[in-house]
């Protein structure tokens, strides 16, 4: 239990103490309510000047993403590590050197991951810059296309071929010298061409013994619903529809991925930069995209109409507008003692909105103090 | 229904239009009507609760709302009311009240919302427990936007 000034207090702090309207000794609020904005207000108005408030509990939800997460991270970098063993040792003249085995396995263990809980998976994906763009790339990719499937009503077979086609999409990369793909600062003309080669690349690599979905999303994810895309400016249903999906998953993730020459966006840009750019992309796709990704996507650092900032922990089901926040910064812009777990969605939050998303920089700024403010917390 | 009521919501109403659309809002004629009350294509019904109870109900036509809607989801086309067009238009009518019940926190009312609900069709009739409306249009260039609020001080 600890003391605070009633102007720190944020909504979704418990109380551990009655709180008495001064003079009178009548209750206003009793202990272990959950405080809202409304009430928040209404202590301000007594002239409150502190309140006790309990340390934050964790409900089991939290307790079990607390046991989940280091589980899930695990699986991510194992994933990860497998696709680099796969993709690299991928002999391109012997066909058997694919592992059907592998990867089913592999894209079998990000459908359980993805089903166990997306939201926590999407979090720990974020957080994380990694060595190896290309690999880490991969497995985002497959996670972000199956989710979308997973809303299209997709069968576990169709999962199952989509994660596949969505980790070797860029499988043409390989033919690109590493040098190139790993390139610090901005092609050369001649090393861009290059690069714009991988889709067909990967198709060749793929061609035999492959199915056909696979293949098309290797060789039609740069495509573009309008015609603007390579390798050969196919339009709308002419591109295979896998390849829409993992486009969509494709752009996100190279955005918000930290890369040598250029600053990550935030979650948030990368969706304002995709809905910029929508003509490129399948619509129908594209609004599930949003309901699935949301408008304030997770990782975003967000400010509340009444002032406090936190980060996008969880998406609510079909209401892109209303995540999950972790508070932790009070209206004054004071870091909290210990960050606050808030709903949107629930029914007692609705006078609180989302006004802004943090700027790029300020984004950085905070997340690195939250970051040594909280180290442990997800 | 007390006058103080208006301008939080008509303030609340303007900057919300503002920074959604970046378009002006001006105020037309304002009337008492008594319940029930007609619709328009699109309302969004938001309860209030605390020192004042009602209900406040936003009405819009459906080429506005789903102007607004896109303007609400970064300009994305939005030719249908589909659900990504109904979370924006719900969104918006969330904004506005909960501008308004700040602005009424600062005269000293202290509430809360509930989530906002969609009743979209035609010829929608709305009847509330409270039997006098306060009918505020806003007129903006997108077309006209209808508050209405029906809310009474609750001395409980």
């Amino acid at each position: 239990m600890f003391r605070i000034k009633v102007d720190q207090l944020t909504p979704g702090m418990v109380l551990a103490q009655d709180v008495l309207i001064p003079r009178t000794g009548v209750t206003l609020l009793p202990s272990s309510t959950t405080l809202t904005m409304e009430m928040i207000r209404r202590i301000g108005h007594f002239n409150i000047d502190e309140v006790y408030i309990a340390p934050m509990e964790k409900s089991d939800k939290e307790k079990n993403e607390e046991i989940l997460a280091p589980v899930m991270a695990e699986t991510h970098e194992k994933s990860v590590a497998v696709v680099e063993q796969l993709i690299t040792n991928y002999d391109t003249n012997d066909q058997s050197g694919y592992s059907q085995a592998v990867l089913d396995g592999l894209v079998g263990d990000l459908l359980e991951q993805v089903k166990m809980d997306a939201d926590l998976l999407l979090n720990l994906t974020h957080m994380k810059s990694y060595d190896n763009y290309l690999f880490s790339h991969a497995v985002n990719v497959s996670i972000i296309s199956i989710l979308i499937g997973e809303q299209l009503g997709y069968s576990k077979e169709e999962l199952n071929l989509l994660g596949v086609a969505a980790l070797l999409h860029d499988i043409g990369m390989l033919k690109i010298s590493v040098e190139t793909w790993k390139k610090n600062g901005t092609l050369t003309p001649t090393e861009h061409q290059e690069v714009r080669k991988h889709p067909e690349y990967g198709a060749q690599f793929l061609a035999a013994n492959m199915p056909e979905d696979i293949r098309a999303v290797a060789a039609e994810h740069h495509e573009r619903y309008d015609g603007s895309g390579y390798p050969k400016g196919l339009k709308g249903s002419e591109i295979n529809y896998k390849a829409r999906i993992v486009a969509l998953a494709d752009v996100y993730d190279a955005c918000i991925s930290e890369r040598l020459y250029r600053e990550r966006l935030t979650p948030q840009e990368a969706i304002r930069l995709i809905v910029a750019d929508q003509k490129g992309f399948d619509p129908q796709l594209l609004k599930i995209f949003l309901l699935t990704m949301a408008v304030y996507p997770i990782g975003s650092f967000v400010q509340l109409n009444t002032g406090e900032v936190g980060r996008v922990i969880r998406v609510s089901k079909n209401q892109p507008f209303r995540p999950v926040l972790s508070l932790y910064y009070d209206r004054k812009g004071e870091l909290l003692r210990q960050p606050v777990r808030l709903d949107l969605s629930a029914e007692v939050n609705h006078l609180l909105y989302i006004k802004e998303t943090l700027s790029a920089n300020e984004h950085k700024k905070v997340s690195q103090e939250v970051a040594k403010a909280f180290p442990n917390h997800l | 229904m007390k006058a103080e009521f208006i301008n939080p919501f008509v303030g609340a109403a303007y900057d919300v239009i503002k920074k959604v659309a970046n378009i002006e809002a001006s105020k037309g004629e304002l009337a008492i009507v008594t319940s029930p009350i007609r619709g328009d294509e699109v309302n969004v019904v938001i309860g209030v609760t605390g020192d004042l109870t009602g209900q406040i109900i936003i009405c819009l036509s459906e080429a506005t709302a789903l102007v607004f809607a896109s303007k609400m989801l970064m300009n994305l086309v939005t030719d249908s009311l589909n659900e990504l067009a109904k979370s924006a238009i719900g969104e918006m009518g969330n904004m506005i009240l909960g501008n308004a019940v700040t602005a009424l926190s600062e005269r000293g009312y202290f509430c809360n919302l509930t989530p906002p609900a969609l009743l979209i069709g035609k010829d929608i009739v709305v009847s509330t427990q409270i039997l006098k409306f306060l009918v505020i249009p806003l007129e903006t260039k997108e077309g006209r936007i209808t508050i209405n609020v029906a809310l009474q001080e609750n001395f409980g």
